[in-house]
């Protein structure tokens, strides 16, 4: 074995070949070249007896995205865990105060990718309120219906996910079959088939159409099957299952005070979802239930999720007896300046909580934009989820918190 | 709008107070001290009949004359979101307690806050930069942050060059003194 | 300066190589031929006298050629197989069916650049993919594909297969040790862990099958289960089968016990910072040990190379091609040509769109496959070795596509369950099949 200490070495700047760099090659130790900053750092930082760093991502191949996670392991167990984040940052809520309204939207559409609706409804209902605007029921209708396609399909690939993590080659193909369904007729709405820019201040972009109707006709048919099927790939699974069960347990009290929404939430027992515990929209209107569970470990999680694809079936099926006539977009001036204002408008995303606040200045820009997301919510818990466990056990829990980059960056 | 919980929350915060509870479509909004965040706070959490056990967003918001720190809140009491605005920190030197006492899950929160205003929040045991680089000196959502100044100020200038002198012939010293004297 | 010398000046590389080499060859030549000359005798006497040096020889040339070709054909599988269970249609542009993709991987493998990370051990670095290569090949010598076609016949022939195939953990042991890698060493450690664990049970498991057979040669215990599928060792063994095809599947690093190289935790284990040919060493390596692993659950559990039945109706063809005299020269030189043209007529007839020299083509590979079907039916008639083959490929291929099967279908298990199913089920499982079958020979008598 080599020596362990850093080797460095001096060679010329690609850049100017006048330069001279020193640089260490071989190991590289994650460990920041400056003093600790915090009380946090300096203890992470600091290693135990028999402990050393693991420098996973960001380029990793199961970190979901572009995220760095510093592991501190002794042997296989992970004693402690530091999320790195930034390497995604795009700065969105910079870029949309120096956007109109309108165009605001388009910039929210990438922050968590496979659910791209969820990142505009907020933004479109916290602007609405600012401008008392109201919306019509058709398009609201629309909304719910495309949303909740939407959350099936970001379900479907959670599954694929879970199982690419734990080594399961299959699931992430055939949920990706469905996923491609549903992606394809928000295809034939929208006219994209993963950013849409399709809710817009008032309504959406465009009424339902033929090949969308069709398409979703055909899809329901045999919706409940599909899903029924992915989901035998891994429900009976012995060693998933046993993967699964008692990893990264977290209690009800604590997923309160880790602020943690959505079906991580559920999953501890606690009934929170926003399309119930503070409606919007036409959900009041709708017949569905909130599936939750007690256990709060990853199976809990991953079991919830499918719950709640069937409940989105049942709504799907809802929305389309219930779809009323009339236009899809409110009247609005072409150039919009709300009085000077806040508003805070969440939806249930995938995810969890999806929410956003917007100030207006009475201009044509919002005058601050805040982003709140749930996969950055989700993603500091890994840290308390994870010591204890093991190395392979990270990637799971982290996979069952189902955090998607592009939001945790923003 | 719940005006019971306006009734409520005058009557129990009504000292505290900065300013008078506004309401408007489904939010109640109350504007306190950074001083007395910690107490209000905890009172909305644990008292019976106000439960706020959910913190549905913390966000930093730079208001051109002074700093804020906005918390929305749930409770199962009431059907609005109540928002809490921390107003009136100073802009050079913007502090206020952190709420990670009460909630865990508002650490990143708060150094996303730091991170992009410079807001620091006291009893936050991990307030390092969250998304910019540990070097970074300035705080990009401020309405002072001009992007130019700050790319040029950051570490990462001298590191890899900028475009200008990037080639070779441009990069001769007369050329160097030249761009730094702002020719 | 010389003419020569200035001649010489003025060639080019090549032409200074040919120059050099070609008198070389050619008194080379010379001496080789006048060593057999004078010694040819000799040399042909000793070589007889120790023909197992010979057979040696030959069976360790067989075996490195044959592993290859193997690891090819099994990557393929894996490739194709997979993908039709995952509703894709996998390799498809090189080769009928995407075959020769595999092929292009290995070229492609031993081209690029074979890198030497900075801080590494480079010996332990170097050498570690050829012990890992060498460990699973040298397993190949002992196993009986056919009645006569083996590498040798050891009286501890298990024994050797197991000595040698523990050798590949060090060389995983030296690959993960000397990356100057964490993830390099954590799948190293683990592929230790992993593997000593698991040879245990898999050594006791087959303790049973010696107990039955009375010997350690694999031919030996081939022979044994001669006759009707009745007498394989897996009806007799039915818990030696499954403790030794768990742990068969360990040893091979295969899903679900894949975690030396398990991509979503340690990126490639201790295969992280190979490239190159030497990457190639560990993914042959691999694929090799699944071949190997099936062909001996088939050897010692399934018979090996004999046939599950017997043929109930006996052909026998009595065929003397010496009888035709000069016919079968005009046969030979007809029947070609002929048999091309019958078989391209009823496409030419049938789809009028089709150019004449496309149906020739179609008639002659036809033809070919024909003549081929012919050939090895003939063989298989005749050649005992043979059907042994085709028998013993038949059921090896099965078990390996059982292990492709088994990595398109399951997860991962988890680092603590695996040493705890080694330890707490299959150690015990396996000592009581030994007590078992142990007590039953005592009691029965054999």
């Amino acid at each position: 074995m080599a020596t362990s200490a850093p080797i460095s070495r001096r060679r010329a700047s690609a850049d100017d070949p006048r330069v001279i760099l020193e640089e260490q090659v071989g190991v590289f130790e994650p460990v920041p070249p400056f003093p600790p900053r915090t009380e946090r750092e300096a203890e992470f930082y600091t290693l135990g007896d028999g402990e050393m760093f693991l420098n996973m991502g960001p380029q990793h191949p199961s970190t979901h995205g572009v995220l760095r996670v510093v592991v501190k392991i002794n042997g296989e167990v992970v004693t402690d865990l530091d999320p790195v984040l930034g390497y995604l940052h795009r700065g969105v809520e910079k870029l949309c105060e120096n956007s109109d309204y309108h165009q605001a939207i388009c910039y929210l559409d990438p922050l968590e990718y496979v659910s791209a609706l969820f990142c505009e409804w907020p933004a479109v209902m916290a602007f609405e309120k600012l401008m008392d605007v109201t919306v019509p029921r058709r398009a609201e209708y629309i909304r719910v219906l495309s949303g909740e396609l939407l959350r099936i399909a970001s379900h479907a690939l959670f599954m694929g996910w879970m199982a690419l993590d734990l080594g399961g080659l299959t699931p992430i193909l055939w949920s990706f079959i469905e996923r491609d369904e549903i992606v394809e007729m928000l295809g034939a709405l929208t006219g994209a088939r993963m950013l849409f820019n399709y809710y817009r201040i008032g309504g959406v972009n465009g009424d339902l159409n033929h090949e969308f109707m069709s398409r979703l006709g055909d899809w329901m048919t045999r919706a409940t099957e599909q899903h029924d099927a992915n989901v035998r790939l891994l429900n009976e699974n012995e060693i998933f299952v046993r993967r699964m069960r008692d990893l990264g347990r977290v209690d009800r009290e604590t997923a309160l005070r880790m602020c943690m929404t959505g079906p991580n939430l559920r999953a501890t027992g606690v009934p929170f979802d926003v399309r119930r515990s503070h409606p919007y929209s036409v959900y009041p209107e709708l017949d569905f239930d909130i599936p939750t569970r007690d256990e709060g470990d990853c199976l809990a999680r991953y079991l919830l999720r499918l719950d709640e694809v069937k409940q989105s079936l049942r709504i799907i099926d809802q929305c389309l007896n219930q779809m009323p006539d009339g236009p899809v977009m409110a009247k609005l001036p072409r150039l919009l300046r709300p009085r000077p204002g806040r508003a805070y408008a969440a939806v249930e995303s995938p995810r969890g909580q999806y929410a956003n606040y917007a100030i207006s200045d009475g201009t044509d820009q919002p005058f601050r934009l805040r982003i709140h997301d749930p996969s950055f919510i989700h993603l500091q818990s890994v840290g308390l989820l994870m010591p204890g466990h093991l190395i392979a056990d990270t990637m799971a829990v982290m996979a069952s918190l189902d955090p998607i980059m592009g939001g945790v960056d923003k | 709008m719940d005006r019971a919980l306006r009734r409520r929350l005058e009557a129990r915060f009504g000292d505290v107070l900065s300013g008078p509870v506004r309401q408007r479509h489904d939010e109640t909004e109350i504007r306190i001290g950074p001083a007395d965040l910690t107490v209000v706070m905890r009172a909305l959490h644990d008292e019976p009949d106000l439960r706020f056990r959910f913190l549905a967003d913390l966000a930093g918001v730079d208001s051109g004359s002074a700093m804020q720190v906005v918390y929305h809140l749930w409770s199962e009491t009431t059907p609005d979101w109540l928002r809490v605005i921390a107003d009136n920190l100073p802009r050079d030197d913007a502090r206020i307690p952190s709420v990670t006492f009460l909630w865990k899950g508002a650490e990143w929160m708060e150094r996303e806050a730091y991170d992009m205003f410079g807001i620091t929040f006291e009893g936050n045991r991990d307030l390092r930069r969250i998304y910019m680089p540990p070097d970074y000196t300035s705080f990009p959502l401020r309405k002072d942050f001009f992007l130019a100044d700050d790319a040029a100020r950051s570490p990462g200038a001298g590191v890899r060059h900028m475009e200008r002198t990037h080639s070779p012939r441009n990069a001769t010293p007369a050329a160097v003194v030249r761009q730094a004297k702002g020719a | 300066m010389t003419v020569v010398g200035r001649a010489w000046n003025r060639l080019s590389l090549p032409g200074k190589l040919f120059f050099t080499l070609a008198p070389l060859l050619l008194v080379t030549t010379i001496a080789v031929i006048a060593i057999l000359v004078i010694f040819g005798q000799l040399i042909v006497d000793f070589l007889a006298a120790n023909l197992p040096i010979v057979r040696f020889v030959v069976a360790v040339t067989a075996v490195l050629l044959m592993s290859v070709p193997t690891a090819f054909l099994i990557i393929y599988m894996e490739m194709k197989v997979i993908a039709l269970m995952n509703l894709r249609l996998g390799p498809d542009r090189v080769g009928p069916y995407g075959s020769l993709l595999s092929v292009v991987h290995g070229l492609k493998v031993l081209m690029k650049e074979d890198f030497t990370p900075t801080g590494v051990d480079s010996i332990v670095f170097t050498l570690a993919p050829v012990v890992v290569y060498l460990a699973s090949v040298m397993s190949l010598l002992v196993i009986p594909f056919a009645p006569g076609l083996f590498g040798q016949d050891l009286n501890v022939g298990l024994l050797y297969f197991f000595a040698v195939g523990g050798l590949s953990v060090v060389g995983l042991l030296m690959a993960g040790w000397s990356s100057f890698n964490k993830y390099s060493l954590l799948g190293g450690l683990r592929s230790a862990a992993q593997i000593i664990s698991y040879e245990i049970p898999l050594t006791l498991s087959v303790v049973g099958v010696l107990i039955l057979a009375g010997t350690m040669s694999l031919n030996q215990i081939v022979l044994d289960q001669r006759g009707s599928f009745l007498d394989w060792f897996a009806f007799k063994q039915p818990l030696g089968l499954l403790i030794f095809f768990i742990a068969a599947t360990a040893e091979a690093n295969r899903t679900p016990f894949d975690l030396t190289e398990a991509d979503s935790e340690i990126v490639a284990g201790f295969a992280t910072e190979y490239s190159g040919m030497r990457f190639g060493f560990f993914f042959f390596a691999e694929y090799v040990n699944v071949f190997i692993m099936s062909a001996l659950i088939v050897s010692l559990f399934f018979g090996g190379w004999t046939a599950p039945f017997d043929w109930p109706w006996p052909v026998h063809i009595e065929l003397n091609p010496g009888g035709l005299g000069i016919g079968l020269l005009i046969l030979l030189a007809v029947a070609p040509v002929v048999g091309t043209l019958v078989l391209a007529a009823p496409f030419w007839v049938a789809r009028s769109s089709m150019p004449a020299w496309q149906a020739l083509i179609i008639g002659f590979v036809l033809l070919n496959l024909l003549i081929g079907l012919g050939l090895f039916a003939l063989a298989f008639l005749g050649w005992e070795w043979v059907v042994g083959l085709f028998w013993f490929l038949g059921k090896t291929y099965g078990f390996v596509f059982t292990f492709v099967w088994m990595r398109g279908t399951l997860p991962r298990v988890r680092i603590d369950q695996l040493m705890g199913f080694a330890w707490k089920w299959l150690l015990p499982a396996s000592l009581l099949n030994l007590f078992v079958t142990a007590g039953a020979v005592v009691v029965l008598g054999r």
